[in-house]
């Protein structure tokens, strides 16, 4: 007799629905799984046979063959154990009520019966409540990780037995009760803040602007100017996660074999070391695993040192900056990961670092000073939208001021700024300025009359291209967002050309 | 340096010589044109063989720019090293006088203020602190008799003549002009700056106002020509 329980199975980052069809017959005792199983799976038989037995059925000795469908997909880990369980009772007729449509089943069995948390529980869940099937039957263990999830009805299993009754109707499974997402991550603390940065002015509001409209932005100056601590206090003027984006950062996480699979609440701040590989970047093996754009993703890459970076692995960050995606082909999968981050890189502007720093002379040539700089290829710095000077100054010539919770009062302006344009590019499918397209640009950053002649003005004088012409233009749509206008003013246009790139440094 | 006197120089109409190598003298040209004024090129080379390739681009917006860029070498001849030291003469035979803004211990540009001096062309040296070791040759020159350089009135005082009192009175007119350029607004802020390198932070420190006016108030007087943008970040005076 055939019974069709629903499963599921994670590839890459979208889950698919696998048939656990189990059909049991008279004849000599055999027990086979196929439907391209992985050794975990295929070790199943003895778990699922030895836990019906402990579980106070009688294993008769019948022929069980449990075919995994589609046939394609290769199925991997222990989560097909209860299905499989499932099914063979429902097949022997343990279990009467044979409407398992409604259900997805997941769990690992251990030998006495009991229901073992599996690593994919929170990644199937996710998927379930995008692809709007109502009921799932999860291990108790893995009760705490999906505590976020709304929208579907997750039920709880300790051991294989309650499963059973359940479904003949004797008991009833506990639900996982679902706590409100946005009211648990609203009290967090960081145990660092923008204050703590002296001096730099410049340099902070070229972040706040980056963060707002999510511009790339490029930090160059001398060493020990602070750099990499303005970067790392990034994260502090960071909007909160919205539950979605939370949920798409934990799935990226689990897949990339993180043990802590709790819903994530912070935004990724990846900070990748200078000797990383193409892979470790981009993202790769067999079955390709996200790399640190992926992982970054909805959060911030930092770059340090950029220009130490392999040149052939810098060059790989083109088209997931231009695209927002990447798609891996390896020779047994393809897979596209998202890669919507924002880029903050940092470097020195000659080998000795002291280029154009007042406190110590720099002993470069013109020539090595060009050759260092040249690392870093056009096209590459043309996806920068900010690039600001982060020199170190003397210790005299900036104001101390103890200015607590700095980093607090900057996050509200972002957030605020953010709304905006969340409202402004509704229709558009475009979150933000970054990413508005040049015929765009005419419709949402008209500009008066005084604006556009400063513009040409500068235009002429440095003999900008027509694509620096169009980023100073995003960068003061930014600024006026930062200022809750409408439209772009005088002055929001003539702070953005300060953050333009500089032909004589790069 | 170099920019800043280059600058200075050119827009008071002054026209300036070098050498059209990699640096300074990159610098000279660059910003002489960028003011408005005229240059000139020496080359150590042919003229189809432009030394080096890389300011083959510099080399054409001279000529454009309605410069100069002579050599005495046949078209065809490359450069070498004797042949630097060699256009050297030419450099300082054509200036009235001679600055050196950097030179390190036995130099090029060492072998250059010898030739001006046997040509009785006056020799301006920036001085340096004695631990810039591309200060050396500068401050040396200073102890055996060259002219110290902290701002272009030492040029007018020393050279004495008609066209320099035209020059001068250029000079005067400009820095007038350029303070009765200042945009609305922005008049402290230009008080602040000086005519050294000055960091935001600094700007920041003494006027109270929120970064964002700062930069956009920079960016103006910046287009007024009053100021002009520095490596590393920091802004100084133009005159």
């Amino acid at each position: 007799m055939l019974s069709i329980i629903k499963s599921m199975t994670v590839v890459g980052i979208t889950g698919n629905i696998v048939f656990v069809q189990v059909d049991v017959s008279n004849g000599l005792p055999y027990f086979e799984i196929v439907g391209l199983p992985d050794t975990i799976v295929r070790e199943a038989k003895e778990r699922v046979r030895i836990a019906i037995k402990n579980s106070g059925y009688d294993f008769f000795s019948k022929r069980i063959v449990v075919n995994l469908a589609p046939a394609n997909i290769k199925k991997m880990g222990a989560l097909f154990d209860l299905p499989i369980a499932i099914g063979i009772l429902s097949s022997l007729g343990i279990i009467k009520n044979k409407d398992f449509d409604n259900y997805v089943i997941i769990g690992e069995l251990s030998l006495d019966g009991k229901v073992k948390k599996v690593r994919e529980a929170l990644a199937i869940c996710i998927e379930l409540r995008k692809q709007g099937i109502s009921n799932i039957i999860i291990p108790k263990e893995n009760e705490d990780e999906v505590k976020f999830i709304d929208g579907i009805n997750i039920y709880m299993a300790s051991n294989l037995k309650e499963v059973a009754d359940y479904f003949n109707g004797e008991k009833i499974l506990n639900k996982v009760k679902t706590l409100e997402y946005s009211k648990v991550i609203n009290n967090r603390n960081y145990d660092m803040d923008f204050s703590e940065v002296y001096g730099q002015e410049k340099a902070k509001r070229a972040l706040e602007i980056a963060i707002a409209g999510g511009h790339n932005c490029l930090m160059i100056g001398t060493p020990g100017s602070g750099k990499t601590m303005l970067a790392q206090r990034v994260k502090t003027i960071l909007p909160n996660l919205t539950l979605d984006e939370a949920l798409e950062v934990t799935k990226i996480n689990s897949l990339y074999g993180e043990e802590n699979y709790e819903v994530a609440i912070e935004r990724p701040f990846r900070n990748p070391h200078y000797t990383i590989s193409e892979s470790g970047l981009i993202g790769g093996g067999a079955y390709p695993k996200p790399g640190e754009v992926t992982l970054a993703n909805s959060g911030i890459l930092f770059l340090d040192e950029l220009t130490e970076y392999k040149t052939n692995v810098l060059e790989m960050l083109r088209t997931p900056l231009e695209d927002k995606e990447i798609t891996i082909s390896r020779v047994k999968a393809q897979i596209t990961y998202p890669t919507n981050f924002i880029l903050i890189a940092a470097m020195n502007p000659c080998p000795c670092g002291y280029y154009g720093s007042l406190v110590k002379k720099c002993k470069c040539s013109e020539r090595s000073r060009k050759r260092y700089v040249e690392k870093i290829s056009g096209p590459l710095l043309d996806r920068f939208d900010l690039f600001v000077d982060v020199t170190s100054i003397e210790y005299s010539e900036f104001k101390k001021e103890n200015n607590k919770n700095l980093s607090e009062k900057i996050r509200k302006k972002v957030i605020q700024a953010r709304n905006l344009q969340l409202e402004r590019y509704k229709k558009y499918n475009i979150n933000l300025n970054s990413e508005l397209k040049n015929s765009y640009i005419n419709e949402f950053c008209a500009l008066d009359l005084k604006s556009q002649d400063l513009l040409n003005k500068f235009y002429e004088k440095a003999k900008l291209s027509a694509r620096a012409y169009n980023k100073i233009i995003k960068v003061a749509r930014t600024i006026a967002d930062l200022e809750l206008k409408e439209k772009i003013e005088y002055k929001h246009i003539a702070e953005a050309i300060q953050y333009r790139k500089k032909e004589e440094i790069l | 340096m170099s920019k800043k006197f280059a600058k200075e120089l050119a827009s008071i109409g002054i026209v300036t010589v070098s050498g059209m190598a990699l640096g300074v003298d990159t610098y000279v040209h660059k910003y002489t044109m960028e003011s408005g004024g005229k240059t000139i090129a020496v080359l150590p080379c042919g003229l189809n063989n432009i030394y080096p390739k890389n300011n083959i681009e510099l080399y054409h917006s001279i000529i454009d720019n309605g410069g100069l860029v002579i050599t005495e070498y046949e078209p065809d001849e490359k450069a070498d090293s004797n042949k630097f030291l060699e256009r050297n003469r030419l450099v300082s035979a054509l200036g009235e006088c001679l600055i050196i803004t950097e030179a390190a211990y036995r130099s090029g540009t060492s072998v250059t203020a010898r030739y001006a001096k046997e040509q009785g062309k006056p020799v301006f040296c920036v001085p340096s602190g004695l631990d810039n070791r591309c200060g050396i040759g500068t401050n040396k020159m200073i102890k055996n008799g060259a002219i110290l350089l902290s701002g272009i009135s030492d040029i007018f005082e020393e050279l004495k003549n008609q066209r320099m009192n035209e020059y001068v009175e250029n000079y005067k007119k400009n820095s007038k002009k350029s303070i009765e350029n200042i945009p609305t607004g922005c008049e402290k802020l230009y008080n602040l700056i000086r005519t050294e390198p000055t960091s935001i932070d600094y700007i920041f420190s003494k006027l109270r106002e929120p970064i964002s006016e700062i930069s956009y108030k920079l960016t103006l007087l910046e287009l007024e020509g009053l100021i002009t943008t520095m490596e590393g970040g920091f802004y100084e005076k133009s005159y």
